[in-house]
């Protein structure tokens, strides 16, 4: 049965009616309409569900949508600031990150996670980061590149 | 040769609307009124349906229709029409769509499918070729020989086999005569998945004016146009395709695949777009999975390694239908000799029907499955000869002046193979290699690739640009962006073109048959070489055109006159000129009345004397040919058998490099994604056709851990055919890595691996029984 469940999305609070089990991957895509959060898999093998809830970036097509009342989700769509990319975007444009960019997005939201919560995050935390995400295009070298562009950029903003 | 825009890193067009989210896949189009598909797959790999039952299922909610196979008059496909929409008195393979629920939703449509009952008389089902060409197989299409097909393709009527291709060069097998040394080898590149990120779909919607309109997943808009097209009974111009980004290829979005399936069931719902995504697993089982081939091969040799014989079968499992596959099977085996010149050639090539999904293009397509063999038979060659590996190779390149199995002459501008094969040397055999300690075994293996398009008579590519008044450049192409970076090749190509900043050349996104030039598909690795043409141009034109209204200007001949982008001016003296942008829409005179033309080109490029193979399987069937040379480095740990790659290195000519980011992250991926089939990956079947691993966590794609550290190298000795000199290069570093590791873990611990993948519990195993 639907019910009410409440929560912020990229800032603004929202009540959704649906399913409570309900996956979040379907909440963010079919009723929000948020497109930019991807489904790759069926498992949540490929991480290119990606969001960021709480702080933390979690899958989200193997979480219910009643595991997020209450919370702060964000979604790639949710970073920039207008024209102003967050420098995970703009690190990930540049470093030649981004070919088919299907997996881009779950990318993104895993290092917007990673970064912002722990700048200083060392290089284990980096890998063990992009190793939950499965890219088919770049042999992952570039992805890397991106992340430490994007460290780069936050530590020197604070 | 200097360039201003080629050669440097400009980003990518689309990588903004990427890293934000904003850039528009499949899945995310939405349309008024969509009703969501989803279909019933069959039990059995190859059986006769007895019966369907579609009433309990459309009672259920939501559900608008229940949609079989019943009542389809039609076949299709490209090079044969064996294919059906939705099966009708038998299933194939296990992806087949059976019936479909089209509902208000996709959990409503997905309730209702568990409610079709369907009755099967199982059949006898093969899934190797060496069974399914047996005399006494059950044949999986009673009607293979009576199906329409292009006349240059042989299906045995009576048998399973849907084609048979065969090369004759020189002597065919009586070379072997001349040949001091002769080795044999059988080996298999398996199934696997391309595996996209994006799983494949689309939305077909059939409009109330008679007309179809479409979005897809794919890189072929134009065949699905005309295809669809064609079954429907309508002019082709009735039907408009649009391609939104494409969240990776590799292949299997090539041809015309799920389309036809969800036009079928759409057109029982006129009035409604029908949108259907593959879930992953059928991803796996019900769009195209790849390779499948066996290759028996016999070489023969002089004993100073003098290549002088090949023999080689391909035997392709193929799948339930051959439209996909049968090109795939060829270019396998006329590619089969790899990067040597043979005198005398006898290669043979059969497509057979099996029950698994159909076969079709996977990056690379046929090259890294025959060249496999031909690699690993080389080192193998050289250890007989008791030579050194690049010597025996060096000797017989096919370099300036050789003669390729296809009897195609190589022209100097087809690449300089020898200087990869220095910077590989320098790049990996420089150092000492490790010795063997407590916890691993050291190797390092090589492999020397070729690489051609697989074209088609009319293979064609095309460019439409237009200048606007401010003289910024639109171009618009229908090369499918899948991830590869073609946008960014267009812009830097037309802005070296026309003499043009690349920031004031704005690239196409979308693709629609009603807007887009006309372009075959974007495969082979053919869109730098033939899309670049096709640009090169369409710009001459447009410089034409301006000169034509500058010399009406000017009072002067076109021939006077020269163009630098901002100027048309007079060859012996550059102040008398006219501004570009101010004859770009014709030039308005003082009076107000205005002459010239608008500046806007159309033109096209295909493979320059592409032919169709001739009575002994030869012909100008490639055109034009990249070279290169991979090597691996590895450690394989002794205790768990896992291979370790810790160094990937790639040498390619490419004639010109265009983008050194994007085509170093091109090689990178393509390296990565063979290393996967090298170690990991392969479609489980069990006996009875079923697929035991479709998800991303039984079928190892490479993660990032998993990435070996790539150097990648180019040779620029430039092309005659492509723009500027390039040379195509999206496929062809997926083709160097199996046999190079192969060859590697054979120099670290002495074992020869004719399959793949060689996985750690396989590597262990060896290591045991060697023991």
């Amino acid at each position: 049965m639907a019910e009410q469940i409440s929560f912020t999305i990229n800032g603004a609070s929202t009540t959704v009616e649906v399913d409570p089990e309900m996956l979040v991957v379907d909440v963010i895509r079919e009723v929000l309409n948020l497109t930019g959060t991807k489904r790759g898999c069926d498992n949540s093998t490929c991480g290119t569900c990606t969001i960021v809830v709480n702080g933390k970036a979690v899958k989200s097509c193997n979480l219910p949508v009643k595991k997020i009342t209450g919370a702060v989700v964000l979604t790639v769509e949710g970073l920039a600031k207008g024209m102003e990319l967050h420098p995970v975007q703009k690190s990930i444009s540049e470093s030649g990150a981004v070919q088919c960019g299907f997996c881009t997005p779950g990318i993104v939201m895993e290092l917007y996670g990673l970064l912002e919560e722990n700048p200083n995050a060392n290089q284990t935390e980096v890998e063990n980061a992009l190793n939950k995400h499965l890219c088919r295009c770049t042999g992952y070298e570039p992805i890397r590149d991106g992340a430490l562009m994007a460290q780069k950029l936050i530590q020197d903003r604070k | 040769m200097e360039f201003k825009y080629l050669g440097k890193s400009y980003n990518r067009p689309d990588a903004i609307g990427k890293v934000t989210g904003k850039a528009v896949y499949l899945d995310d189009v939405r349309l008024p009124g969509m009703l969501h598909a989803a279909i019933l797959r069959p039990e059995y790999a190859h059986a006769k349906i007895l019966s369907i039952s579609t009433v309990e299922a459309e009672k259920m909610p939501g559900v608008v229709k229940v949609v079989t196979g019943k009542g389809c008059q039609f076949r299709y496909g490209d090079n044969i029409k064996d294919l059906m929409p939705m099966a009708i008195e038998k299933v194939r393979y296990i992806g087949e769509p059976v019936a479909a629920v089209i509902a208000d939703t996709l959990a409503n449509a997905e309730a209702a499918l568990a409610k079709i009952k369907v009755e099967y008389e199982p059949l006898p089902v093969y899934i190797d070729a060496r069974d399914a060409i047996k005399p006494d197989a059950e044949l999986i299409h009673q009607e293979n020989g009576e199906y329409w097909h292009l006349p240059t393709l042989k299906p045995k009527a009576g048998t399973n086999i849907a084609n048979e291709y065969r090369l004759l060069k020189g002597k065919g097998k009586d070379g072997f005569a001349e040949a001091d040394v002769i080795i044999e080898g059988e080996f298999l590149y398996p199934f696997g998945s391309c595996a996209a990120i994006e799983p494949h779909g689309a939305i077909i919607w059939f409009k109330e004016d008679h007309t179809i309109e479409a979005w897809s997943s794919s890189i072929c808009p134009f065949i699905i146009r005309e295809d669809l097209a064609n079954s429907y009974g309508m002019p082709v111009s009735d039907v408009r395709i649009h391609i939104p980004e494409i969240g990776g290829c590799f292949g299997y979005k090539s041809d015309i695949t799920v389309e036809q399936t969800i036009a079928w069931i759409a057109s029982f719902v006129p009035g409604r777009p029908v949108k259907w995504v593959a879930t992953r697993q059928e991803d796996f089982t019900s769009t195209l999975i790849g390779h499948g081939i066996r290759t028996k091969m016999k070489i023969g040799a002089k004993k100073n390694g003098k290549l002088i014989a090949m023999e080689s079968e391909i035997l392709h499992s193929t799948g339930a239908y051959a439209d996909t596959g049968v090109n795939l099977t060829m270019a396998s085996t006329h590619n089969s000799t790899g990067p040597y010149e043979f005198d005398h050639c006898d290669l043979i090539g059969y497509t057979v029907y099996t029950n698994t999904p159909p076969v079709g293009a996977y990056r690379g397509y046929g090259h890294q499955e025959s060249q496999f063999a031909t690699e690993r038979m080389m080192d193998i060659l050289a250890r007989k000869l008791d030579m050194d590996p690049f010597k025996l190779r060096e000797m017989n390149y096919l370099v300036e002046g050789k003669i390729n199995s296809l009897g195609e002459k190589m022209w100097k501008t087809h690449g300089d193979i020898t200087k990869c094969v220095d910077l590989i040397k320098k790049s990996v055999y420089a150092t000492v290699k490790p010795k063997e300690d407590e916890n691993y075994y050291y190797g390092r293996g090589m492999a020397a690739v070729m690489k051609s398009p697989k074209g088609a008579p009319f293979s064609t590519k095309s460019c439409y640009m237009k200048m606007n008044i401010d003289g910024s450049v639109s171009v618009n192409m229908a090369g499918a962006e899948v991830g590869q970076g073609l946008r960014t090749v267009v812009r830097q190509v037309a802005a070296e073109a026309l003499k043009i900043a690349p920031e004031r050349i704005r690239v196409y996104n979308e693709i629609d048959t009603q807007f887009s030039p006309y372009e075959w598909q974007t495969i082979g690795s053919m869109f730098t070489t033939q899309g670049g043409r096709a640009i090169i141009r369409a710009a001459d034109k447009l410089i034409l055109m301006l000169k034509q209204t500058a010399a009406q200007v000017l009072k002067t001949d076109v021939d006077y006159l020269e163009y630098d982008g901002d100027w048309v001016y007079l060859k012996n003296d550059p102040d008398i000129r006219v501004a570009v942008k101010d004859i770009n829409r014709g030039y308005i005179t003082e009076d107000g009345i205005t002459i010239g033309e608008v500046a806007q080109s159309v033109s096209d490029a295909r493979l320059p004397r592409y032919s169709n193979p001739d009575k002994n399987g030869q012909g100008s069937l490639g055109v034009s040919y990249t070279f290169g040379v991979q090597a691996a480095e590895i450690r394989i740990e002794k205790k768990t058998g896992k291979i370790l790659l810790d160094h990937f290195a790639s040498a390619f000519d490419v004639g010109q490099v265009i983008n050194p980011k994007q085509i170093r992250g091109s090689v990178m991926g393509g390296v990565l994604m063979a290393v996967g089939a090298s170690l990991y990956e392969k479609l489980e079947f069990t006996e009875d056709g079923k697929l035991t691993n479709p998800h991303f966590f039984k079928y190892h794609l490479p993660t990032f851990k998993e990435s070996p550290r790539q150097t990648v190298e180019f040779v620029e000795t430039p092309d005659a055919v492509g723009p500027f000199g390039a040379r195509g290069i999206g496929e062809h570093s997926v083709i160097g890595p199996a046999p190079a590791i192969l060859n590697a873990i054979r120099d670290a611990v002495g074992i020869d691996f004719f399959e793949i993948p060689v996985t750690a519990e396989i590597m262990k195993k060896a290591l045991q029984e060697k023991a």
